[in-house]
């Protein structure tokens, strides 16, 4: 699976209700998304691919497309699989 | 920052309560929990305290109140470590381990402060703490002060709380926090499974029953009852300014646990004892409970299936838990505010919950309604649902 469609299951799985995620989903406008719900979407991509991510790296994220940009940008070697 | 600037910073958005001329926070109450309530001289149905039980002007409990002023006075002056210490404080630990059926209990100023001060006193760097999605701002306070790895999981959802416990194996403690009932929505905590996962995965569970205590399980010993969990091994806090018609906290589970507590909590060991005539009336509350629970217990579930039977069918959208809690949807901000001043329009007093208390654009109007309201009050309300606020809110 390439490293978009990860992102975008982890973060379904990570929401209250079944809502449908595409790279321009908002987090907070499409997705109702509070603190706790970045911390669970934010521990699950560090699970996901054994990485670590500061939660102020996160704080600039609004779309779902930023989190793909931030990822690859803190982790180069994401983006080469 | 000059100082006009920083004042500046803290103001508050009134512009929605502006707009809707109706303020629902800070009402100035002027009677005690009756029925009705007194609100700036008007008379109203109390359907927003969470006096349960509807003991908080029972005259056994006042009674009991003032004996507790006669014989210790108004305060300890002192915390519990100190001076704060009474015999009926040790009583009231006594009879509440007894009542939850737990080895021992430490009574805190408040349930907030009992949540706060726990997890420093329980958590170290190197351990994890898993917590509901939708548990109450006094544990995540607690929890975020100890700066160990948090991690929430999506609320009663054991699938997933079972995969953040399986990918937990690197850390040293693991502890599970969840509430009994969650309260904006009345939702039950599967708490025997939780426990049972707890076990497999040798973590720690940790409860908060603030709205489970007195109120579920088959003679109101809260969620330890309900769930029919034996030897707890976990940890367990409540309010006792709920169903129990008090004041304080309570943290209670094994012996070891609440010995650590008494001396090295610092928001138990730092801060003035609760005052005599609260644990005095707490005491009666719990021996009241004895005899009559089932009783009290009763009443409270059938004014709780009207109302939700009643909204039901006049046509709202309710948040369906098992919890003697009614919430009506409201959505957004805006229509949860003014189906609370419609009801208030009403003379009925209900509680709203609007972000950041729930997640954005899930605004409920939560319903609990006492055991000690008359009938008459409940079916004025029912009549209300059925009328006016059907007009006003269903198309
Ligand atoms: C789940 C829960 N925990 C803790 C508290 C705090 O308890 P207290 O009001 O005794 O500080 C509350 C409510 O106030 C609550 O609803």
């Amino acid at each position: 699976m390439d490293l978009e469609k990860k992102i975008i299951k982890i973060i379904e799985e990570n929401l209250e209700e079944e809502l449908k995620v595409t790279l321009k989903t908002d987090l907070r406008d499409d997705l109702n998304i509070d603190s706790l719900s970045t911390l669970m979407i934010i521990t699950a991509l560090e699970d996901e691919f054994s990485i670590t991510i500061k939660d102020t790296d996160f704080a600039e994220i609004k779309l779902v497309e930023d989190i793909i940009k931030l990822l690859k940008e803190i982790h180069p070697e994401l983006g080469e699989g | 920052m000059e100082f006009k600037e920083f004042y500046r910073s803290l103001e508050v958005d009134t512009s929605l309560a502006d707009e809707l001329n109706f303020n629902p926070y800070y009402l100035k109450i002027s009677s005690g929990l009756t029925d009705p309530i007194i609100i700036e001289g008007e008379e109203y149905i109390n359907l927003a305290s969470n006096n349960y039980l509807g003991l908080a002007f029972d005259d056994r409990v006042k009674k009991a109140m003032v004996e507790g002023i006669t014989k210790f006075g108004a305060s300890m002056c002192g915390t519990p470590i100190a001076t704060g210490y009474i015999d009926i404080y040790k009583t009231l630990e006594e009879k509440f381990s007894e009542f939850i059926n737990v080895e021992d209990t430490i009574i805190f100023p408040s349930g907030y402060q009992a949540n706060c001060a726990l997890f420093p006193v329980i958590a170290k760097k190197d351990d994890l703490i898993i917590m509901d999605h939708f548990a109450h701002a006094s544990l995540i306070h607690g929890i975020r002060s100890t700066g160990c790895k948090f991690r929430p999981f999506l609320h009663n959802n054991m699938a997933h709380l079972e995969k953040l416990l399986k990918s937990s194996n690197k850390y040293s403690n693991i502890f599970v926090v969840t509430e009994s009932v969650f309260s904006t929505e009345g939702s039950i905590a599967p708490f025997d499974e939780i426990v049972n996962l707890c076990q497999k995965y040798k973590a720690i569970p940790v409860i908060d029953d603030s709205h489970g205590i007195g109120v579920i399980g088959k003679t109101g010993r809260g969620i330890l009852e309900e769930k029919n969990i034996k030897d707890y091994f976990g940890i367990y806090t409540t309010s006792l300014g709920k169903a129990l018609a008090g004041a304080g906290g309570v943290i209670s589970g094994k012996k070891e646990l609440i010995r650590a507590l008494r001396y090295s909590c610092s928001g138990l060991i730092y801060s003035t004892a609760l005052p005599p005539p609260v644990i005095q009336g707490l005491l009666k509350v719990l021996e009241i409970l004895k005899e009559e629970s089932v009783q009290i217990l009763k009443k409270m579930w059938k004014y709780k299936k009207l109302i939700s039977k009643t909204l039901k069918e006049v046509g709202f959208k309710l948040a369906e838990g098992s919890a003697p809690i009614t919430s009506i949807i409201g959505g957004d901000t805006k229509t949860t505010v003014e189906i609370t001043k419609a009801l208030f329009k009403g003379k009925i007093l209900t509680t709203p919950f609007v972000p950041p208390s729930v997640p954005n654009n899930s605004g409920k109007i939560r319903i609990i309604a006492g055991a000690n309201l008359k009938k008459s009050s409940i079916d004025q309300a029912l009549d209300f649902f059925k009328t006016e606020l059907r007009k006003q809110f269903i198309k």
